[in-house]
């Protein structure tokens, strides 16, 4: 180690610090992306300026844009919600599965005015997502099981599960497609192009989300239980109580999520409704440091990268690069988050 | 065959996949580290076998691949979670994104053509005329072998009967006092992690090139994720991580000859068991009897970063 110079690990982060950091990730990623590209042979500065140009100035890559933001803040809501009390939801991929397809049950068989229907499907979609995080938590808080992987593995039976109901029973048999079923009959309405109500919907859900917790005395239990659960269950906070409450909360907002996409964008169940924005939303959330309010911001973000992706696609870049490009930033996020804990501090002593 | 050594011999083959991912889970584990980054090191062994194969047809020669680029990615995760001491759930998380991502893109080319080559299966003289079992147990690919009897009882030994197993487990359990008894605790760390990336690699590579002989997207389907909960269920304990696989592998062949047999459930649900199977065997045990808590407990140390100068 250098003379006079020593390394400091602090306990907390400043937020200035911690957000840097998360810019680097970031520039890291996008810089070797960049070079990734100059060696295929391809302007990443020409890319990068089409990228932005195809989002922003035209409707359609407007409307793209404005679509992915709504599920990416609610995936990512449910995952910093079910953080604030120290549980990892990673099943938010599965719960946003299963609201679309409660939702969808609802959309297809109950005839209804739309006023009636509408919050009926998204009513069923959150509760899709509850019941499918039901064992996760119940597993978690009583048995004390890591919801980690139970969740996870939910993920896969969700799939399966809307899979088997859109190519088989609920298969559409009068249009051309055969692997989704047929549109349901009512969707959100929309306020500008294609942007549904889910939109300012979802900002207003973290919002509020973020209220409760701030302003509520559930919202101060569950945050203490979070930050030290032994002292919180010593103050006489119904720990295990609170575990339930944030799990079923989580898993619902991610249901909200599988119903609005379901009724607002894409109007019909397939097997790639998800467009794996359950995994997205572990990234929102981390990025946001899981802050609720923070998610409306990683969220946009988030959307903004899954957008250039989908038009990189026409670049010859498939989803699955963007996912490795997603992993490496929450690689080196996670690295740099360690890293802004420490400081350099001068010593008078030469003893390194 | 018959039915029954048909079950049987899918057993071992499924069995495989998650036997050599959950040992590889068993070393990360034992030494302090959640390495959730099994699906994603899988995936890149998977392509990395084909691609190897497409090249040199060599199935020993994939394998070999597959090994090196597991442990090069595990030292990539090494590096993160022990030498920076970052977050373990998320480096494991961004690893499997990486990993399944990375594997997505470069397979797109070997997409839906078979494997050039594969692990033939080796009949044992004699022993493989023995009725229903012989056949499923010694007729098998020889890495078989190796995943059944060598790296288990190996690993056993090592972590169990040698001094420096017991160092890797005081290492897992408590790292300060391994540390003040003189145990390099980072440079075992970074070993073994490396070391259980090599084998999750490999893991993936024997789906690719005695399992299920393709390329194709999404293939690895969560069994990286399970072979992660198989190692809470076999108390962190090789042998027990390969009998657990093999019950998975079990069910696993449960589905597959329901599938062929035409029974009256969907396949999607028969695909659901084995993940539905490890959920349940995760609940079940802890709630029938609360006695196999202690007995199962993992590394006291498990998911934390050690830090020597901090004290």
């Amino acid at each position: 180690m250098l003379q006079g110079l020593r390394l400091q690990r602090l306990p907390s982060v400043q937020p200035g610090i911690a957000l840097a950091m998360r810019a680097l990730a970031i520039a890291i990623v996008v810089l070797a992306a960049s070079i990734a590209l100059l060696v295929a042979g391809e302007d990443p500065l020409a890319l990068g300026a089409q990228l932005v140009s195809a989002t922003f100035s035209s409707t359609f890559g407007m409307e793209d844009f404005g679509l992915l933001v709504i599920p990416l803040i609610l995936t990512g809501l449910s995952v910093a919600v079910g953080q604030q009390i120290g549980t990892w939801n990673i099943g938010a991929e599965g719960q946003f599965l299963v609201g679309a397809f409660a939702a969808t049950a609802v959309g297809l068989f109950v005839p209804g005015p739309a006023w009636l229907i509408l919050p009926l499907i998204i009513a069923a979609g959150a509760l899709g997502g509850v019941v499918w995080i039901l064992v996760p938590t119940l597993a978690r808080a009583f048995v004390g099981v890591n919801e980690l992987i139970t969740t996870l593995l939910l993920n896969f039976v969700a799939a399966l599960l809307v899979y088997y109901v859109s190519t088989g029973p609920w298969r559409d048999r009068v249009g051309m497609s055969n692997s989704s079923t047929p549109r349901i009959t009512v969707e959100m309405p929309e306020f500008w192009g294609l942007i549904h109500w889910g939109l300012p919907i979802a900002i207003l859900i973290a919002l509020a989300a973020a209220a409760i917790l701030a302003f509520s005395r559930w919202g101060y239990e569950v945050r203490l239980s979070g930050s030290n659960p032994s002292a919180a269950a010593y103050a006489g906070i119904a720990v295990g109580r609170h575990i339930i409450t944030v799990m079923l909360l989580s898993g619902l907002i991610a249901g909200v999520a599988g119903a609005f996409e379901l009724a607002g964008t894409v109007h019909r169940l397939q097997g790639g409704i998800s467009n794996n924005f359950g995994y997205l939303g572990i990234m929102v959330a981390v990025l946001a440091r899981n802050s609720c309010v923070g998610v409306i911001f990683t969220g946009i973000l988030m959307a903004f990268i899954l957008n250039s992706g989908i038009i990189l696609q026409t670049q010859g870049i498939t989803t699955s690069a963007v996912l490795a490009m997603t992993g490496a930033i929450l690689f080196l996020t996670a690295i740099g988050d360690e890293l802004a804990h420490y400081r350099i501090l001068r010593t008078a002593s030469t003893r390194a | 065959m018959d039915l029954l050594t048909g079950i049987l011999a899918t057993t071992f083959l499924a069995g495989g996949v998650l036997a050599l991912a959950a040992m590889g889970e068993v070393l990360a584990e034992r030494v302090g580290v959640v390495n959730l980054g099994a699906e994603g090191l899988m995936a890149m062994g998977a392509i990395t076998g084909v691609a190897t194969v497409a090249a040199v047809p060599s199935p020993a020669l994939g394998f070999a691949a597959a090994l090196v680029v597991g442990a090069l990615f595990g030292m990539v995760f090494a590096f993160a979670t022990v030498t920076v001491r970052a977050n373990q759930v998320l480096c494991g998380l961004a690893l499997t994104l990486i990993g399944t991502g990375l594997a997505n893109t470069i397979g797109r080319s070997y997409s839906g053509t078979p494997s050039a080559a594969v692990f033939e299966r080796v009949e044992v003289p004699l022993l493989s005329d023995i009725p229903i079992l012989g056949p499923a147990l010694f007729s098998q690919n020889v890495l078989l072998y190796l995943i059944y009897i060598v790296l288990p009882l190996g690993l056993h030994y090592l972590l169990f009967h040698t001094r420096h197993g017991l160092n890797m487990r005081a290492v897992g359990e408590n790292p300060a006092a391994a540390d003040a008894g003189g145990i390099p605790v980072g440079l075992i760390r970074f070993a073994y992690v490396t070391a259980g990336a090599a084998l999750c690699g490999g893991a993936g590579a024997y789906l690719t090139l005695a399992f299920v002989p393709a390329w194709s997207d999404g293939m690895v389907a969560g069994r990286g994720w399970i072979a992660v909960s198989l190692v809470i269920f076999a108390g962190y304990r090789p042998v027990n991580a390969v009998l657990t696989a093999l019950l998975f592998g079990l069910i696993t062949s449960i589905g597959f000859v329901g599938q062929a047999r035409n029974w009256p459930v969907a396949a999607p649900f028969l695909s659901m068991l084995p993940y539905l199977g490890t959920i349940a065997l995760m609940i079940v045990p802890v709630l029938a009897w609360q006695k196999v808590r202690r007995l199962m407990a993992a590394p006291a140390a498990l998911g934390e970063p050690f830090y020597r100068d901090v004290r």
